[in-house]
């Protein structure tokens, strides 16, 4: 879906918008950190999280929701940018080597609104984030 | 100044924090989350936009920054809505506020409620987060 389907008549109940996956590596989490600010041991010291019961460095959930930012902004351009809405469940840990799906459909529209279902997967279809994200209709 | 879980009380109010996104540190951001898509939506528009999820990261780090969470915290859930495009080299100031703090288990459950505004005061991001930290 091109930032064309922002019109009114190609809002199809059901319609995919465009996947994008990204391959996590330990370097690109500490290049988020630094982007970010946020250098929770969690995420980028490997000897402390490997005594957590994630056994490992674990993605931050932010760098998650840019993934799917930049499928939303993809699919609906400034109508994301301006007045978009995300409401999502962290559902489980992204880590190192993992290959993060992203996913959405048009669910419903309703006025002026359109409703997407979004998420993140994993390469085994575990689910990372689950939630829906909400864009005008132009 | 960091404060403690069992200090917190709902409805209590966080320290305001602003911060800029300047071009050099958007494109940071941009190359650590690969995103190909807001640079193509910037160049066609003329515009310097900042990622949306950008601002909501350095928002939730102002406030991270304010409270002590253990480690084991699990940020549960976040709502967000992006009221307008942000630009690079705009002062955006956020606010937070605890929305809700129960205990389920042997969890704390805390709900962060925030608003970040420009310099004329004018809503650009609003938000909840939901963490869960071990008791």
């Amino acid at each position: 879906m091109s930032q064309e389907a922002i019109g009114k008549e190609r809002w199809v109940v059901g319609a995919e918008l465009p996947s994008l996956a990204k391959t996590l590596s330990q370097e690109k989490i500490d290049r988020y950190a630094r982007a970010s600010g946020d250098f929770s041991p969690i995420h980028v010291d490997p000897a402390f999280a490997a005594q957590t019961p994630f056994g490992g460095t674990i993605a931050h959930g932010m760098l998650l929701l840019a993934y799917l930012s930049e499928m939303l902004t993809a699919a609906f351009g400034q109508a994301w940018l301006s007045g978009g809405r995300l409401k999502v469940r962290f559902k489980g840990a992204a880590r190192p080597g993992d290959v993060v799906t992203v996913r959405g459909r048009v669910e419903r529209v309703k006025g002026e609104r359109g409703v997407c279902s979004v998420g993140c997967l994993n390469q085994q279809d575990g689910v990372l984030i689950a939630g829906e994200a909400e864009v005008g209709i132009s | 100044m960091k404060r403690a879980i069992e200090a917190l009380e709902k409805g209590q109010q966080f320290s305001a924090a602003s911060f800029v996104l300047d071009e050099e540190a958007v494109a940071r951001y941009l190359e650590a989350v690969e995103d190909e898509a807001l640079p193509r939506l910037a160049q066609a528009e003329g515009k310097a936009w900042v990622p949306p999820m950008a601002v909501a990261a350095l928002a939730l780090r102002s406030l991270m920054e304010e409270m002590t969470l253990p480690a084991g915290s699990i940020h549960a859930s976040q709502e967000l809505e992006f009221v307008r495009a942000v630009e690079a080299g705009e002062r955006v100031t956020c606010r937070a506020w605890l929305s809700h703090r129960s205990q389920r288990g042997g969890w704390w459950v805390l709900a962060v409620g925030m608003e970040g505004t420009d310099e004329s005061g004018r809503p650009v991001l609003a938000g909840r987060l939901t963490v869960m930290v071990p008791r």
